[in-house]
């Protein structure tokens, strides 16, 4: 299951934390990518740009699985 | 039926499903929700789609947290909730109503969303937390669902349909310019002005949400502006020209070069610049930098150049060089709005410098705001809150809270209208439409339903059918309507529990709360067109006054606010169909002349003598006081004919320079459109 940040009593799931930390990623890499105009060898940018967060989340999922509060489920 | 309408409402369509699926997979308190949301925002360019995608999650979270607030402290007086929630609702309103790009969508949120969260819960306000929760779950839910659909299926992004709208914009303005320049001004010419003004604010409101777009779009928000610039300049440049020619006409015959040069440029708008015939650059097509389309005719470059030994004498040369001045400044508009729609198209493209100059220096761009209008919308939508809430009280109405949110739901989202009732009571002729629909769902097939693959296959004919009609520009209003007032119907929960009663009580509820909005719009917010359109131009007329005097003035920030102005203007006269009596002197072209001359005279006052700057400063206080009591006042018109002649004998004792010409060319143009019709300019002592 999905653990949870417990921040000051409210119990928040670290998916979302997680979700909040990678867009603002994407949204970085994003602006980069668009500075590098690297968009012109993407077919389809939309796919691109929804696959990235997906892939940024993952990493941040893996680097913040530590965050979980042990025992809550 | 075309390709892209089907893709959208299969997008849609998708999006609704997948959205559903997870609100029950979750098992989420009001999958519906979820659902209608997708509806919400549903927009066939991706962009809008996740504009409003993210201002309506800010929105949400907004209200919400007020909601949450506000209930747990007051619950226990009723009256005073209601009183703030219906204050809540109306600063809201207000805040939206002065922003008029598509993030008000944020502030009308904020304002309904606490009365959906706060007074659905005041039964049980231990709950509070977890409707709060539940709503701002649900509805990212709906959000995430559209954006990611909606940028996945076949995405439109906003750059095809800003490209068509710039580029038809372009054809016409050169086929309409090309005529205008060789007649006098008529009445028809009010319908191209409400074009080109509604075209620029438009594409102003388009281009907000360039930023929200799938990353291959280019950005350049500058480029945008400056292309709104030029477009502004167009019409109060040619109106000039007209004036002058039909001064000229007045007091004889127009000057055989005025006349060639009004000639070859009219031929330069009707040659299209890719068949340009006299195109002689040996530049590759693709090349960007090609500076072919910039040929001025050959007949202007030689009278300008003329122009600059001979300083003009007496009336009729003024008048020539006002319109020779003035179609100069049209043909440098027209070439920089051609120049500038490529860029646009093709980001790679490099700005020639004097843009980058400009774009650098662009300020924060304001539209036409309307204080008045958008307090009186705002008491509406909280007398109509506040007087569903008392039905509800007072009437022990178990559904009032249903009544209040929708009070506050259809003032909030009319409230942009001239006429907000006309939209609301089409909006419960829509309801009234899609409940049969609902109650045919709910109780007929719906307990037939078991499991998600069935409840799918069930209801995406309606839900094909609703993103079909919202894809067409003419059903689009109605699909929304229907297709949010059906999701509400169903109010589709993770069990079936089929309750004929409360499916009456709380739809009822709903048409009541949309009649308390009907009747509030009335007595709030009915409003004579003509009457708005007297007041909008009223408050031109304080720019104006403004622009003369002010220490420091945007020249570009307030040509296209007056432009703004003007398109709403000519719009609401366009609807009345009959002129607004002449006493009101409206005329928002000439205000927006008179402004660009003001700019001209304060910008080349510096460069001239003390006498000429002395008596310019006299023109622009003269011109300041009169527009302060509105242009059609005759006492203060005395004064500024005297103010204008002096400014141009003084000007016409300098050495000839640009500034001095031009200064007299905007004098000209002040005097042309202030001082009333067949009056000369004499010479009052000789040079």
């Amino acid at each position: 299951m999905i653990g949870e940040l417990d921040i000051d009593g409210v119990f928040v799931p670290s998916l979302l934390v997680a979700a909040m930390i990678a867009f603002c990623l994407t949204s970085l890499v994003r602006w980069s990518l668009r500075r590098l105009h690297f968009y012109r060898f993407v077919w389809h940018a939309g796919l691109f740009d929804v696959a990235l967060f997906v892939v940024t989340l993952w990493v941040t999922a893996m680097a913040t699985a530590t965050w979980n509060t042990p025992g809550v489920n | 039926m075309s390709f892209r309408k089907l893709t959208f409402a299969l997008a849609n369509t998708a999006a609704v499903l997948a959205a559903l699926y997870v609100a029950f997979a979750r098992d989420l308190e009001r999958p519906y929700w979820a659902m209608f949301t997708v509806f919400i925002v549903a927009n066939p360019i991706v962009g809008a789609v996740r504009s409003k995608a993210v201002y309506r999650v800010l929105g949400t979270l907004a209200g919400a947290s007020v909601a949450l607030f506000l209930v747990p402290p007051l619950v226990n007086a009723p009256v005073l909730l209601c009183l703030a929630t219906s204050l809540w609702v109306g600063v809201c309103l207000y805040l939206s109503l002065l922003d008029r790009t598509p993030r008000s969508y944020m502030f009308l949120l904020a304002g309904y969303t606490a009365t959906i969260v706060g007074l659905a819960v005041v039964d049980s306000p231990e709950k509070i937390f977890d409707t709060t929760i539940s709503r701002v779950e649900e509805i990212s839910l709906g959000l995430i669902c559209a954006a990611i659909a909606h940028s996945i299926i076949f995405p439109q992004s906003v750059t095809g349909e800003l490209d068509r709208r710039i580029r038809a914009t372009v054809i016409t303005a050169r086929q309409w310019l090309s005529g205008a320049l060789m007649r006098p001004e008529r009445p028809s010419d009010l319908q191209a002005q409400q074009q080109l003004a509604a075209v620029v604010t438009d594409l102003h409101m388009l281009y907000t949400h360039v930023a929200f777009e799938i990353s291959d779009v280019p950005r350049s928000a500058q480029v945008m502006r400056l292309l709104q610039d030029r477009l502004a300049l167009l019409l109060p440049r040619v109106s000039g020209i007209q004036k002058a020619v039909a001064a000229l006409t007045v007091s004889g015959q127009v000057p055989e070069p005025l006349v060639r040069a009004l000639e070859a440029t009219s031929q330069w708008f009707r040659t299209d610049e890719t068949t340009a015939p006299n195109c002689t650059c040996q530049c590759p097509k693709a090349a960007r930098a090609c500076q072919c389309h910039r040929v001025v005719p050959v007949e202007l470059a030689a009278t300008s150049a003329d122009s600059l030994r001979t300083i003009p004498l007496d009336w009729r040369e003024l008048l020539e060089q006002s319109a020779l001045s003035n179609l100069r400044e049209l043909i440098a508009a027209f070439a920089d709005t051609q120049e500038l729609a490529r860029a646009l198209a093709n980001d790679q493209a490099k700005l020639p410098a004097r843009f980058e100059q400009e774009a650098a220096a662009l300020g924060r761009r304001p539209f036409y705001r309307d204080r008045g209008l958008a307090l009186l919308s705002a008491f509406g939508a909280a007398g109509a809150t506040l007087l569903a809430c008392l039905l509800w009280i007072e009437g022990s109405w178990p559904e009032g809270a249903v009544a209040a949110q929708f009070a506050a739901i259809g003032c909030s989202l009319a409230a942009t209208l001239d006429d907000p009732s006309k939209f609301i009571r089409s909006a419960i002729i829509g309801i009234s439409l899609a409940l049969p629909f609902a109650a045919l769902y709910e109780f007929a097939l719906l307990p037939r339903v078991d499991g998600f693959a069935s409840l799918a296959l069930v209801l995406s004919p309606a839900l094909l059918l609703f993103s079909l009609m919202q894809a067409s520009k003419r059903l689009g209003g109605a699909g929304l309507i229907l297709a949010v007032a059906f999701s509400g119907g169903l109010a589709l929960q993770s069990t079936y529990k089929a309750d004929f009663a409360a499916f009456v009580n709380s739809n009822s509820a709903e048409i009541a709360g949309l009649l308390i909005a009907v009747v509030m719009s009335l007595v709030f917010r009915t409003i004579d067109p003509a009457w708005n359109a007297v007041r909008i131009a009223r408050s031109g007329f304080k720019a104006v006054s403004r622009l003369a005097t002010a220490r420091k003035v945007d020249l570009r920030a307030w040509t296209i606010e007056m432009f703004d102005r003007l398109g709403l203007v000519t719009s609401r006269i366009g609807a009345i169909g009959k002129p607004i009596s002449a006493r009101e002197n409206i005329d928002g072209l000439r205000d927006l002349r008179v402004g660009l001359n003001i700019g001209t005279i304060r910008e080349v006052g510096g460069e001239l003598g003390l006498a000429s700057r002395s008596a310019l400063q006299t023109v622009l206080k003269t011109v300041c006081s009169l527009y302060r009591s509105g242009p059609g006042n005759g006492r203060a018109r005395a004064g500024i004919e005297a103010a204008i002649d002096q400014g141009i004998t003084s000007l016409s004792a300098e050495a000839p320079s640009r500034p001095m010409l031009d200064g007299l060319a905007a004098l000209t143009g002040l005097r042309l459109d202030l001082v009333p019709t067949g009056s000369q300019y004499a010479i009052s002592h000789p040079l």
